[in-house]
């Protein structure tokens, strides 16, 4: 069901951030990259998921499913 | 809404309860140092399980959370983020807000280039007192015979284009002017336009009895060779003295290494910085601020007071040596009265005489007098392990407890040890002597002998020991 898989891709959406956020600060301490360098990343990130999100399914998941075939019941 | 049954949220308070539990089980787990360091992989953690637990309800069919992670959630975030890289910005001390800064935007973009100090030549008497003030670049000051000060060096200039250097440097000439006994050395760094970045390197040569006032903002003092006093203040700065006669006194807000060698006056430090490495300084000490890095103290003949962020301590002299790093504390051979407050460190003071009060947070402490007569010892540790190795011929009256370990006694039957819930304690007289007292909140107490080959006696040659401070004034 599109339905779901693109409520699945949202949902994931956080987690990926928060590790992709966490791993820069990790690569900061560790003497690598700085975070004030490396912040874009995370604007790609997202874009990203979004990107994927609108592949998975045409409409998105969090509207109402569209009205059936035939217009709206009136 | 999310639905109950997600297990993330167990999971991590499952995890902050057992790093909370093996930190007051066990004291030398230190949980700020490991939140500082390691609290990304918390994130790593908490967006890994999110991802787990969002996988798992996808496979099984289960209802999926309308977002992985909830609006509170990413507070919480945003929380950790600001106080752990803080945290970990403040034990670094590291300069990031400069690094992120305008100036490297500039060097980074702009033209780089150096530009020669037109040499300056001045005849200024035999004790001057040069005056630099918001001065901004290296300098190297050193005292020779004669009568004449000579200035060389060179600057650096960054600026977008090759015309705004040239203005730059016409614009910022060094000049000395002499009015009287006070020499002023201008640098006119100030008349450059702000977007330049510039710093003026300077090799000074001072007649020897010169003294020297400098306000620097940024940049290292290389200084050396002077009979007047040093008096320093900067925003960051790395600062070396050598064969210093005055009185040094030197003020920062940001510094890698402040080293002094070889200094007859006094030395009073403040601000905050990183090392401090004193030695041979026939005046008094006194450190007062915030320095992150380690403290190295070698054969200082007055007293000293260090109130640092974290350790305070004063002492009466220090023919030995005294070193305070990150985590630990050391003292050896040193002249008391000795005062120590520190929070988290391991304390291990050996030779010293005339008396000790130390007080530890957290840490371990292990001290060996090693000369006799005992000085009166109070000791107290809120949580660490005290062991106190005793020479064999001191008399003194001995008080330990502690309120949750052991006491192990090597002096038999003069000292009384009981047990008292969970705690122990050791009393007791041997010969005549000074008190003794030793407590502990949580921590095992040993009393042991001392190997008779450490011990030495106050009035016999303890490397200068006795010359420091009299032993009749010591037993007031």
């Amino acid at each position: 069901m599109n339905n779901r898989k693109a409520l699945f891709v949202q949902a994931i959406r956080g987690p990926i951030l928060l590790i992709a956020l966490g791993t820069l600060f990790a690569i900061h301490q560790a003497g690598g990259l700085p975070i004030y360098r490396s912040w874009p990343l995370l604007i790609i990130v997202v874009g990203v998921m979004k990107l994927i999100e609108r592949t998975a399914v045409p409409v998105s998941g969090v509207y109402p499913p569209p009205p059936p075939p035939g217009g709206p019941v009136q | 809404m999310r639905s109950r049954n997600s297990f993330t949220g167990p999971l991590v308070l499952i995890a902050i309860g057992v790093v909370f539990l093996i930190h007051s089980l066990s004291p030398e787990f230190r949980i700020g140092d490991l939140l500082s360091n390691y609290w990304p992989y918390l994130l790593i953690g908490w967006g890994a399980l999110e991802f787990v637990e969002v996988c798992f309800r996808f496979f099984s069919n289960r209802p999926l959370p309308p977002n992985g992670v909830s609006g509170l959630g990413w507070v919480a975030v945003v929380v950790i983020c600001l106080t752990g890289f803080s945290a970990f910005q403040v034990r670094q001390a590291s300069p990031w807000i400069r690094w992120a800064g305008f100036e490297r935007g500039m060097r980074a973009f702009g033209e780089e280039r150096e530009f020669s100090v037109t040499p300056v030549q001045q005849a200024v008497g035999k004790n001057p007192r040069l005056i630099i003030e918001n001065f901004r670049g290296d300098a190297k000051i050193a005292g020779t015979d004669g009568e004449e000060m000579t200035v060389g060096g060179h600057k650096v200039i960054s600026a977008f284009d090759q015309g705004e250097l040239a203005r730059a440097n016409d614009e910022t000439p060094v000049t000395v002017t002499v009015r009287g006994n006070t020499v002023i050395l201008r640098c006119n760094q100030g008349k450059a336009p702000s977007r330049v970045h510039l710093s003026t390197n300077l090799d000074i040569s001072v007649p020897k009895g010169a003294s020297v006032e400098i306000t620097g903002t940024t940049g290292d003092f290389d200084i050396s060779g002077l009979s007047g006093s040093v008096d320093l203040s900067s925003e960051n700065s790395g600062i070396r003295l050598q064969d210093i006669d005055g009185a040094v006194k030197i003020d920062t807000r940001r510094s890698d290494l402040i080293r002094c060698n070889n200094v007859k006056g006094t030395v009073d430090l403040r601000g905050h910085g990183t090392d401090i490495e004193l030695t041979k300084v026939a005046g008094q000490v006194t450190i007062n601020g915030s320095y992150t890095g380690s403290l190295a103290l070698r054969e200082l003949a007055k007293a000293v007071r260090v109130e640092n962020s974290r350790t305070e301590f004063n002492v009466q002299g220090v023919p030995g040596e005294i070193r305070v790093d990150r985590g630990s504390v050391s003292m050896q051979n040193v002249v008391g009265p000795t005062r120590l407050t520190t929070r988290v460190n391991d304390v291990s003071l050996s030779n010293f005489s005339d008396g000790l009060e130390l007080s530890v947070d957290k840490g371990d402490v292990e001290l060996n007098p090693g000369r006799i007569p005992l000085g009166r010892m109070i000791v107290h540790a809120r949580s660490g392990n005290i062991e106190l190795a005793i020479p064999q011929s001191a008399g003194f009256a001995m008080s330990a407890i502690t309120d949750r370990g052991e006491v192990s006694n090597d002096f038999g039957e003069a000292l009384k040890a009981s047990s008292e819930g969970r705690g122990a304690r050791l009393s007791g007289t041997v010969g005549s002597g000074p008190e003794v007292r030793l407590a502990t909140e949580r921590g095992t107490i040993t009393v042991r002998k001392a190997s008779a080959s450490g011990t030495t006696t106050v009035g016999n040659d303890v490397e200068g020991g006795g010359k420091y401070r009299p032993v009749a004034e010591a037993a007031r």
